[in-house]
């Protein structure tokens, strides 16, 4: 896929992941440079970057990539999204991603641009997340948890007509481990559902919540965490929404292996924890999330996890609009992706200020995509919403154009 | 959103009702509160109305009670009702088990939840808690009549003109015979294990004539039947060792393994062609042998 158009040119390490998400999608060379340049002690690409960089080399076909010496350019030139098609390192129709052990980032950070690329793969993405690297809770370097990409994100894809073969499995969980590195989680990634193109989305009535959902997880601790954890947040959610209801998961501590001089082969428990994750929904399907897990560093009582949650939850919700900040992201980038049609979206006022989805838009502009009509909302959200008019890209699936 | 009418409100200049409102610590306070935010405060029907019907009703009593020289409600009659209602009650509200079960198996599993299905659950729960009694009887009833109605199909041929649906006597013995070889007894119970060679004979000869028969008649109708039973062969097994250790092949007499010009054929597998292949030496043919000897004894 290699262009004859030069490269597009960006600064610095911000957004660095959806600017490759949209390299690969739109199949433009780009060129990162000044990339924690600044910074004394840890110049140049960190490692979960350098992972997801991996990751895209997994799934795609003929990407180049070339890292400077100091790490602080990137040249990247993407192949095609070729997801696990036999032959290209799959194997059993499944890619084996193996994240090293100093991995502070929970594993969201790879799934959601991951789900970002698969619906316009050539063939089915499944991907096996491995190694002593995958936490599969939410972290405190603010990822959310797998539980919340299966309930609030991967759920989104369904408005855009991509709902078939979706599966997030969680086979081991696991929190970060000590110091928020590491985990020993195992997490199996379906996404069986190509298309050419997304569909367009119109999307302008958040509606009232009509159902909260969530899962509180403890690993390698007693399950009673959990219930304190569901009492606390169902007190709070409870009078303000009745059909409420927390499930549990009880999961023992993953085991990775840890090598002594006199025993090789010996192995240490690690990503101990508990935590929360909770999404409500609302009655045009429009989902707000919210995620808490216990630090690393311990001693935070459940309760006080569960009471932050879901105040957390209240405060996603209270902000507006049809999307969270968390799933912004993925929206905006998908209505892009989409047909020549105007789209349109209703985002509050405080997820739309946020400055990572603001480089998105510049960045989609830099890209070659319209750029958005942005305007108040009407109705009872006059205030708080704009509505943000996102005409795609009419790209779409180059894999599925030859097919 | 919610929220957002939170704030709202606090905007507001406070209402006239909000001081007499009690405080609001109960979901119907939070969502009246959210329904005058969103369209115009409510001149507190319930709480107001009820008083000056009390009021009205107290002094009516105060009356009577004035005639009967009790005078100990008059202060209270102005001012609010002092009935104190308390519930001791959490805000958590108990899990009820049967929708947790489903709803976790909906909830819980590797796909991402969605909306539509999750949403017909709590209906269908709901709807089979409130009437959950009268199926209960209804199904059990169901029941009951399926049961007897299977019965008479499968037993009546044991009644005789139709005289009972509970056979009596020598035909509930045979039904109840019919019912166990149903559930899994491998014979009848009065099937006659023991008689007279010549009888045996006799019901065998019967049985085999009377197939003969049905086979002929079919055949000359154009009937196509099933495949006869294949002929127990018995042959066979008839002198093989069955030992532990025992030879596989041929038989061991006298501490010597004895094979017949049978077994050595089975061993050396079907016989090839003299001239066809031929080119390798012994090594290839024994070879060869190996590889034809497995196919055959697959095959």
């Amino acid at each position: 896929m290699a262009t004859s158009q030069p490269p597009l040119r960006f600064v610095s390490h911000h957004n660095l992941l959806y600017r490759l998400v949209l390299a690969t999608l739109t199949g433009r060379t780009v060129h990162i440079s000044q990339i924690r340049s600044n910074s004394p002690t840890n110049p140049g690409l960190a490692p979960h970057e350098i992972s997801f960089l991996r990751l895209l080399e997994a799934v795609t076909n003929g990407s180049q990539m070339e890292i400077s010496y100091t790490g602080t350019i990137l040249v990247y030139r993407p192949g095609l999204i070729t997801g696990s098609s036999s032959g290209t390192g799959a194997s059993g129709g499944m890619i084996n991603y193996e994240l090293p052990a100093g991995c502070t980032r929970g594993l969201s950070y790879y799934l959601i641009p991951l789900c970002l690329l698969a619906p316009f793969s050539k063939a089915p993405m499944k991907v096996l997340f491995t190694g002593p690297g995958v936490i599969t809770s939410s972290t405190p370097t603010g990822d959310m948890s797998v539980d919340s990409v299966r309930t609030a994100i991967l759920p989104l894809y369904n408005s855009f007509g991509i709902f078939n073969n979706i599966e997030l499995r969680i086979l081991r969980r696991s929190n970060p481990g000590p110091n928020g590195r590491g985990g020993g989680g195992e997490v199996q990634f379906v996404f069986g559902h190509q298309v050419r193109l997304p569909k367009t989305l119109h999307l302008m009535n958040p509606g009232r919540i009509k159902r909260i959902r969530g899962v509180a997880y403890s690993v390698g601790v007693t399950g009673s965490n959990n219930a304190r954890m569901i009492e606390t947040a169902r007190g709070i959610l409870n009078p303000l929404s009745p059909d409420t209801y927390v499930f549990s998961d009880v999961a023992s501590a993953p085991l990775v292996p840890a090598p002594e001089k006199n025993n090789p082969s010996a192995k240490k428990k690690i990503g101990l924890g508990f935590g929360l994750s909770l999404v409500a929904e609302s009655s045009t399907g429009c989902l707000y999330s919210a995620d808490v897990a216990s630090p690393p560093s311990g001693g935070q009582p459940p309760e006080d996890i569960g009471k932050q949650c879901a105040y957390q939850l209240l405060e996603t919700i209270s902000k507006g609009g049809c999307v969270t900040p968390a799933a912004a992201t993925t929206m905006l980038t998908l209505m892009s992706m989409g047909s020549e049609d105007v789209g349109r979206l209703q985002i509050g006022k405080d997820v739309i200020a946020d400055p990572t989805l603001i480089l998105l838009a510049r960045d989609l502009a830099q890209f070659g995509a319209p750029g958005w009509g942005i305007r108040d909302a009407s109705g009872e959200h006059e205030q708080s919403d704009v509505i943000v008019s996102v005409v795609g890209r009419g790209i779409g699936n180059v894999g599925r154009k030859v097919a | 959103m919610i929220g957002k009418r939170k704030r709202d409100t606090a905007v507001k200049p406070a209402d006239p009702v909000e001081p007499s409102s009690p405080p609001e610590d109960n979901a119907q306070d939070v969502f009246r509160k959210y329904f005058e935010a969103q369209f115009k405060p409510l001149d507190l029907p319930s709480v107001q109305t009820a008083d000056d019907e009390e009021s009205e009703d107290l002094s009516e009593e105060d009356e009577l009670v004035s005639e009967s020289e009790w005078s100990g409600l008059d202060d209270e009659g102005d001012k609010e009702p002092t009935v104190q209602v308390v519930e001791h009650k959490n805000a958590r509200v108990d899990p009820d088990d049967i929708m947790d079960k489903k709803a976790r198996k909906a909830f819980m599993n590797a796909k991402p939840p969605s909306s539509s299905s999750s949403t017909s659950k709590p209906a269908t729960i709901t709807k089979d808690a409130s009437d959950s009694d009268d199926d209960k009887a209804g199904d059990a009833e169901n029941l009951k009549q399926d049961l007897a109605l299977q019965r008479l199909l499968r037993e009546s041929h044991l009644l005789e003109s139709a005289s009972d649906l509970a056979p009596t006597g020598k035909n509930r013995l045979k039904a109840l015979d019919l019912r166990m070889q149903a559930i899994g007894a491998k014979t009848s119970l009065y099937k006659q294990e023991k008689m007279p060679s010549s009888h045996r004979r006799g019901i065998k000869a019967k049985a085999a004539t009377k197939e003969e028969k049905r086979r002929r008649e079919a055949k000359e109708n154009g009937i196509i039947l099933e495949k006869p039973a294949p002929k127990a062969s018995k042959s066979s097994s008839g002198r093989r060792e069955r030992g532990i250790g025992g030879p596989t092949i041929g038989k061991f007499a006298h501490g010597a393994l004895n094979l017949a010009k049978r077994d050595l054929e089975a061993m050396q597998g079907p016989k090839r062609r003299p001239g066809k292949g031929g080119r390798g030496g012994r090594g290839g043919r024994g070879g060869r042998g190996g590889k034809s000897r497995g196919g055959s004894r697959t095959a």
